[in-house]
Formats: C-alpha cells, sequence, structure tokens
C-alpha cells in the first residue's frame, strides 16, 4: 500500500493519497478543530453512460436512467438496509446520481469508523429482485414527475435537446417512466459488476478524521473482486451543430424563463483545467454583477436576480449557459451577444482581469470550509486525473492575453441554443 | 461565545474560532409580521446592494470584487409572528489575501454601511432604486410560486392561518409593493432603527472590537423602543378544514397542517421535535418507510415542527388518484406514533440522528451563525451542544404525550391537470 502526503503550504491543507491494494484510491483529508466527518464513495459511472463496455471491446445499449435506478436500490439488501443501518449510529446518509458520477455518502458528528464500514460494506453488496425493482419503478416515477414540474430543470433539457444530437445529456438524468418499466434485476446486475468495480471508483473522506482509522477500516471491509480498472467511457459521435436554434414549452409559471447556451466541440473528451478556468474568468467579467452588461440588462428590466451563468462541463461536452427570468427573452439573448462581440474586439482590460483573478482567488478560498464539498471535489479531481489543489495552481497561470486569445473560440453565434419556458395562456 | 448588549435590545454576538478560512456575520432586525410588511421585507434587499459612499450597485459589486469576491446577500424569514430581515456577509480571511490585505476588518466595517448610511434625498430613498427594488420583489414573489411544492405550501399556510398574523407572506403582497413609495420605504427604515430588535453575529477568526465600537457609537443617536411580536399560539381543538384546487402541473401536492398542541414555542419543544421527527423525519420514520418505501407512493412524504408556532406540515408530491390512500395512511402513521408503536431502535435512531444533525452546525460557518441568528429573540442563547443534552434527556414516554396533542387542522390538495410523461421529443 502506498499513502502519499499531499500539501498546500499557502491553502494551509493536506491530505493522504492511498492507493489501496484492494484497488480502490482513497482520498483523506483531515481537518482540524472539526466536530463531524464527511465520507463519499463514487464510481465513475453517471446518467451519461448509457453503454455499457463489454470484454470484446464493444458497447451494449441500456436503458435511460439505469445509473441513478441503480443507486436507489443500493441501498437495499437482504436483511437490513443501508438507511437502517445508518439510523443505528445517527449519520445522515444519502447518495446522488449525476450526468457523469454516482457517489453514496454520509455526515456524521460520531461513529466515524462505524459509518464508512457501512458505507463500504453496503455498496459492495448489491441485492436485487424483481419484486423489489418493480417497487422502486413508483418510487422514481413520482420523483420524474415532479421535475417535469420544475421549470429550471426542464428548461435545461430542452436546451439539451435541442443542443445535442446523440448525446445522452439529451435525456433526464433519472430517465422516463418508459425507459426505466424496461429495467430488471438482472441489468442492474450487469451494470454493477462492469461499473462498480473498486479500479473504477474513489472513496474521500473529510473532517475530523485520521488516515489510520480509514486504512484499517478499508482493511478489512474492501473485498477485491478482480482487478477492475478504470472503463473506458464510450465517446458520442455529436455534430458540431446545435439541433435547433431555439424550443420553447408552455408551463405553469408567472413569467417567462431562458437558458441561452453556447455548444463547444472540444477535441478532447476532457479539457484542460486552465481552459475551464480560464472560460470561468471570462463569463464573471462579461456578466457578473459588477459588470456593465448586468447593470444594462437589469436598469432595462430585461433580467432580475434570477440571472445566473456557468461552464457547464463534462465528459464530451462543454458549454456556456445564461439563465433567468425575463420578460423578453430574445432580446436578453441579443444583449448578450452583442456583449460578447464588444469584448472579442476591444479585449479585456489588465483591471478587469485583475479584480476577477482576486474575486475568483477568494471564492475558491471559500470552498475550502466545507467537508461535503471537498470530499467531492477531490473524489471528482481524481476522476479527472487532477488533485484537489490543481484549480489553484493552474489559476496562477492565466493571464490577460490567454483571455483574450480563448475569448475567440468560446460562445459562438453559430451554436448557440435559446431555450424558453412561456407561461400558460390563461 | 461572547455576548455584548451595545443598546436597549441590541447585542452583538462573536464565536471566535480559527478553524475557518473565512468569517460569516449577520445583521439581523426582527419585528413583527404586520403592519406594512412589504415596507419592511424591501429593506434588506435595497440595502445591502449599495450604501452613500458607492451609490451605483455595479460600483459596490465591483469593490466586494477587490475585497476577495467578500459576499453580501440579503433575506427576509418568518420566525413565529414576526419577521427577521437579514443582511449577510462572507469574507475571506487575512492571511490569505495577497500583498498583505486586510480584508477582514474593511468587511466587516462595510457591512455596517448599508444598513447605517444608505443613499437618502430629500428625506426618501431615491425612487428610481425602489422603483427596481419594487420590481425585483415582486418578480422574486411571483417566482417563489412557480415551484410547486412552495405554492402548495404557501397556500395551505394562508388557508390554516387566515385568521391569525402567521397567514401572511413574508414579502406581503404584490399589490402592497406596487403602493411603496422612496419616503414609505425610509420612514420604515428609520422605525426599524428604533423599533427592532437587532443582533449581529459574527462567526469566525474576525475579532468583535471594531464592530463593537461602530454600533456604540451608532446606536448612542438612537433612541430605542424595541418590540417584537408575542406570537398567538392555537388553543382548543381544531375543526378540519379541507380545500382542493386544481392548476395545470404533472405531479399532484398534498399538504396537511396540524396543531401541535404547544402553548409558546418552549412548550414541550424536545419531546415534540422526537415526535415530529419519528412520525416524518429521518428514513426510520414513519412517513418514509410506510408512505414512501412500502407503499410507493411518493417520492417525498416529510413532516416538520414549526416551534415558534406550534405547528406541523405534512408534505408530499403524489398522483391525484392517491389522495385518499395517501392521506389517510398519513394519519394512521400519526397515530401509530401517538399509541407508542414504535420501536425502541426507531426512538434511539431519532434522538442519535437530531443530536448528530445539531453537532454538524459547528462545521459550517454559515450555519453556526445562522444557528445563533435564529435565537435573537430569546433571552438566554443556547449552543448546539446544550441542545443535544435536551435531547437526550427525552423518553419515550414523553415523546407518546407529545404525539397525542398534535391535532389536524387543515388539508391542501393541490391537483394537477396536465398531461403526463408526454415529452420523448
Amino acid at each position: 500500500m502506498i499513502i502519499k502526503e499531499v500539501r498546500n503550504e499557502r491553502l494551509d491543507e493536506m491530505y493522504y493519497d492511498i492507493s489501496h491494494p484492494s484497488g480502490l484510491k482513497i482520498l483523506v483529508m483531515p481537518k482540524s478543530g472539526y466536530s463531524g466527518a464527511y465520507g463519499i464513495f463514487m464510481t465513475k459511472y453517471g446518467a451519461i453512460d448509457t453503454m455499457l463496455p463489454q470484454a470484446d471491446g464493444t458497447y451494449k445499449e441500456i436503458p435511460e436512467g439505469t445509473a441513478h435506478f441503480l443507486e436507489h436500490k443500493l441501498f437495499e439488501s437482504e436483511d437490513l438496509d443501508a438507511f437502517e443501518r445508518f439510523a443505528k449510529t445517527g449519520a445522515s446518509a444519502n447518495a446522488y446520481t449525476s450526468f457523469d458520477r454516482t457517489g453514496y455518502l454520509f455526515s456524521c458528528s460520531s461513529n466515524f469508523r462505524q459509518n464508512l464500514e457501512i458505507l463500504l460494506d453496503f455498496v459492495q453488496h448489491p441485492y436485487f429482485t424483481q419484486q423489489t425493482v418493480e417497487k422502486e419503478q413508483g418510487i422514481i416515477g413520482q420523483e420524474i414527475m415532479m421535475y417535469k414540474d420544475v421549470p429550471d430543470w426542464e428548461i435545461m433539457f430542452n436546451l439539451f435537446r435541442a443542443m445535442y444530437h446523440n448525446h445522452p445529456l439529451r435525456t433526464d438524468i433519472a430517465g422516463t417512466c418508459e425507459s426505466i418499466a424496461e429495467i430488471t434485476a438482472d441489468m442492474l446486475y450487469d451494470c454493477y459488476n462492469s461499473f462498480y468495480n473498486l479500479g473504477n471508483m474513489v472513496l474521500a473522506v473529510a473532517g475530523n478524521v485520521s488516515v489510520d482509522d480509514v486504512v484499517e477500516v478499508a482493511d478489512r471491509v474492501l473485498e477485491k473482486k478482480s482487478d477492475g480498472a478504470m472503463l473506458e467511457r464510450k465517446v458520442f459521435d455529436e455534430p458540431k451543430e446545435v439541433v435547433s436554434h431555439y424550443t420553447e414549452e408552455k408551463l405553469s409559471v408567472s413569467a417567462p424563463q431562458f437558458m441561452l447556451g453556447f455548444k463547444e466541440n472540444y477535441p478532447d473528451p476532457v479539457q484542460p483545467t486552465k481552459r475551464e478556468l480560464g472560460v470561468d474568468m471570462i463569463l464573471d467579467i462579461i456578466a457578473s454583477p459588477s459588470s456593465q452588461l448586468y447593470k444594462r440588462l437589469l436598469s432595462q428590466k430585461l433580467i432580475n436576480t434570477t440571472f445566473s451563468y456557468e461552464y457547464f462541463t463534462g465528459f464530451g461536452y462543454s458549454a456556456v449557459l445564461f439563465g433567468g427570468e425575463s420578460a423578453d427573452p430574445k432580446a436578453v439573448e441579443s444583449e448578450i451577444k452583442a456583449e460578447i462581440e464588444k469584448f472579442r474586439r476591444e479585449g479585456i482590460s489588465e483591471k478587469e482581469f485583475e479584480r476577477t483573478r482576486k474575486k475568483l482567488y477568494g471564492r475558491m478560498i471559500m470552498g475550502l470550509n466545507d467537508v461535503d464539498e471537498l470530499a467531492n471535489n477531490m473524489a471528482v479531481s481524481y476522476f479527472w486525473d487532477e488533485d484537489v489543489f490543481t484549480d489553484f495552481e493552474e489559476y496562477e497561470k492565466i493571464t490577460v492575453e490567454y483571455l483574450n486569445e480563448l475569448l475567440g473560440e468560446i460562445m459562438l453565434d453559430e451554436y448557440s441554443v435559446l431555450s424558453v419556458i412561456l407561461p400558460l395562456e390563461e | 461565545m461572547t455576548i455584548y448588549e451595545i443598546a436597549d435590545g441590541v447585542r452583538l454576538v462573536s464565536v471566535r474560532t480559527d478553524k475557518f478560512k473565512t468569517s460569516r456575520i449577520s445583521f439581523t432586525m426582527a419585528t413583527p409580521l404586520e403592519g406594512n410588511i412589504s415596507a419592511k421585507a424591501i429593506l434588506p434587499y435595497l440595502l445591502h446592494r449599495r450604501c452613500a459612499e458607492y451609490p451605483d450597485f455595479t460600483a459596490f459589486n465591483g469593490m466586494l470584487d477587490e475585497l476577495y469576491g467578500a459576499v453580501v446577500s440579503a433575506s427576509v424569514s418568518k420566525v413565529g409572528e414576526n419577521l427577521l430581515l437579514s443582511i449577510n456577509m462572507t469574507a475571506v480571511d487575512d492571511r490569505f489575501a495577497l500583498n498583505g490585505d486586510k480584508v477582514t476588518d474593511e468587511c466587516v466595517e462595510l457591512l455596517t454601511k448599508p444598513v447605517f448610511e444608505p443613499i437618502v434625498e430629500n428625506g426618501a430613498f431615491p425612487e428610481k432604486i425602489v422603483e427596481e427594488e419594487k420590481r425585483l420583489l415582486t418578480e422574486k414573489l411571483e417566482a417563489e410560486q412557480n415551484d410547486k411544492r412552495h405554492y402548495a405550501f404557501d397556500r395551505c399556510e394562508q388557508i390554516m392561518f387566515a385568521n391569525e398574523a402567521y397567514g401572511k407572506n413574508r414579502l406581503g403582497t404584490a399589490e402592497e409593493i406596487a403602493s411603496l413609495t422612496g419616503r414609505d420605504v425610509y420612514l420604515q427604515w428609520l422605525d426599524l432603527l428604533k423599533s427592532a430588535k437587532m443582533q449581529l453575529t459574527m462567526v469566525g477568526s474576525c475579532e468583535p472590537d471594531k464592530v463593537k465600537d461602530i454600533l456604540t457609537q451608532k446606536f448612542a443617536k438612537i433612541e430605542r423602543s424595541p418590540a417584537v411580536k408575542e406570537t398567538d399560539f392555537f388553543a382548543g381543538f381544531p375543526k378540519p378544514n379541507y380545500v382542493c384546487e386544481t392548476l395545470p402541473v404533472k405531479q399532484g401536492k398534498l399538504v396537511m397542517g396540524f396543531r401541535a398542541g404547544m402553548r409558546n414555542e418552549d412548550d414541550n419543544v424536545y419531546p415534540m421535535k422526537v415526535a415530529v421527527d419519528i412520525f416524518g423525519g429521518g428514513t426510520y420514520s414513519k412517513l418514509f418507510s410506510v408512505v414512501r418505501e412500502k407503499m410507493s407512493l411518493c417520492y417525498y412524504c416529510s413532516a416538520s415542527l414549526f416551534a415558534q408556532k406550534g405547528v406541523v406540515m405534512v408534505q408530499s408530491g403524489i398522483e391525484n388518484d392517491n389522495e385518499e390512500k395517501a392521506k389517510s395512511e398519513i394519519l394512521n402513521q400519526l397515530k401509530e406514533v401517538a399509541e407508542g408503536n414504535f420501536s425502541n431502535e426507531t426512538f434511539s435512531s431519532s434522538i442519535k440522528s437530531l443530536c448528530d444533525g445539531r453537532l454538524s452546525v459547528n462545521d459550517i460557518p454559515e450555519s453556526l451563525c445562522a444557528w445563533y441568528t435564529a435565537q435573537m429573540m430569546r433571552e438566554e442563547l443556547i449552543s448546539p451542544e446544550e441542545q443535544v443534552e435536551k435531547f437526550k434527556a427525552v423518553d419515550k414516554a414523553q415523546v407518546i404525550r407529545a404525539a397525542k396533542t398534535i391535532m389536524l387542522d387543515t388539508v391542501y390538495m393541490l391537483k394537477g391537470n396536465a398531461e403526463g410523461d408526454d415529452d420523448d421529443n
């Protein structure tokens, strides 16, 4: 077993990077003064993994929503389910499925070792039967229906459907009522056996923890089942072009909602961190509450404080997104596009660059308090072949020249999509 | 934790710790949930975006960017029949600033400026700013109704508390907002400086001295007559009321409001918290394990206690057709708790989970700050550790007695009549 200490003096943080003999990567960040701890056991398997890798190098299609369905079912076992086991310790346990990962987690103020043992144990012991699968279809069916009434959720998936021809981002993370009806216990076992091998997973813990405790529990509970390795994700063949530049839906909302997206086709499925941070900085310079664009949109009554933006990236996809509420989404779209053109023409100034650099640096520091955020970041960074301090290091390398160069290749008009939710007519 | 009395009804609460990398500061005013509620509710939003020194919203934000992205936010919440109006700030510690910048002190001082040195023109807040804030507040009020879970909850409250102050929305009404003038809001601000109970809560490495001096100086000139409202607690037996409405949504929402039988916010509160948690709190609760897991009726079904008003609210998202099934099972499960039909294991799970949750507050500066802010109307402050001891002292018989006093008041059902799963594109 190799245990490495990774330090960042300036941030006053350190963690242990452990290559466990079971094949699992374990990351441990002790935080002094903290009373509680947080642990997350994560697999690199999410909603976009709709193709199951086969032994012969081909892929088999699985129903949409399977990763999320599996997440729900993994809590069950033949005797005591995972929730019942955590209830005995007082920990708060949960799980989530996102586009590119599934995580099982707990947070606790005491009994850390016991909780870690439950976490590692239940995730390693699936128990699916046809009967329990059918029971879950009712619960998840209601989860899907709930999201259909949530405008923020609908507007995003409508945008992805207008943006992507083939990429599985087109489908709701939970799938559809039809797709989950196809899921069987055998299918769940197939997916489990591939995606939940320890080589495709990571354990991250942070807070009031010691590396010795973690290793002791891991040694005892982790079972090496095969020489599993990190799986090769299927790269979807996705054209550069969008499906359509505009999409709308009517829902029970008080005012129109919009999301403006710019599709990108970065040649690699994973882009460099420096580029991601660079785009974040550009967005902040163009559209944050201290920008001229924000001021103008607000004074023209085109946006309110729900206005937001993000650089949305993952395996094989990246897009700049702007969203909010507006009486006139098309006017917002043209204002944003005009502002981007203006920046392309005139460039970002040294002053804007410095101010934003300070701001985003401060925001990164703010992210170092929460043990859940830290553990999640450690785990996700590992899947991206980085560590939790990479952002800080890459951030230093960004210059105003780099940003101005980057401006030429992002947020291009021809790849934009406007997704709108309109109020129902009375 | 140290408490400094600054003036009549004004205190500074400082929790010094070096374990975080930031400081969190909240300035909160408590005022009765009555009168022109919108004039009160608009204040934190209006104030927190600017001050006399930085009248322009964009310039104010630019300055926060320079202060390492310090975050200033505003919020309005309803606690019993009072409103809490807050302006909050998060700032990075000096040790992470570049070139030896002093961030924390500057940020602390800055937080007091919007509150005490706003932009005033001719005895009013400038109309242009007020008009913009009115639009933003109206849109916020309306947007909250887009979330149908929120909407159904609000509707149930409106119906259940139709004749009580508690039935009012914390932001007031769209009509009330529309009629506000710069003068109204300014006068409301002046009045609150005299009449609101106030607390500045700070958590982190920041020293309280400087802000203590600023506050002392500010309040030296203000004649104080602080007052908060004593919340009305319902006495007697509620007569159950049923209201059903229809909206073009896909999932139905069921909200059930109960009177907890409490006579004040401290009345039997810890056994009551445990009873409500066993009824519909964690995954070991009756509602989760039976209504969701066993009967597959819903994705969520939970109960929450609002101790400051003595009410319990149950919420669930269900299919329209399952309304009767869900309702009767929810009532049946409450009866189970009241009859003591829960295991010792469930009881101990609940206590452990409640204790664990309280202690986790200590590890998040925002949570710890909110913990003490929420107690600002109380004389004595209680720490998470002290509350844990209170939970540990609760026994099963007390929980059963508490559950027996929970009585159904109002059932609100929002039926959906939109088509189902139809967008496979």
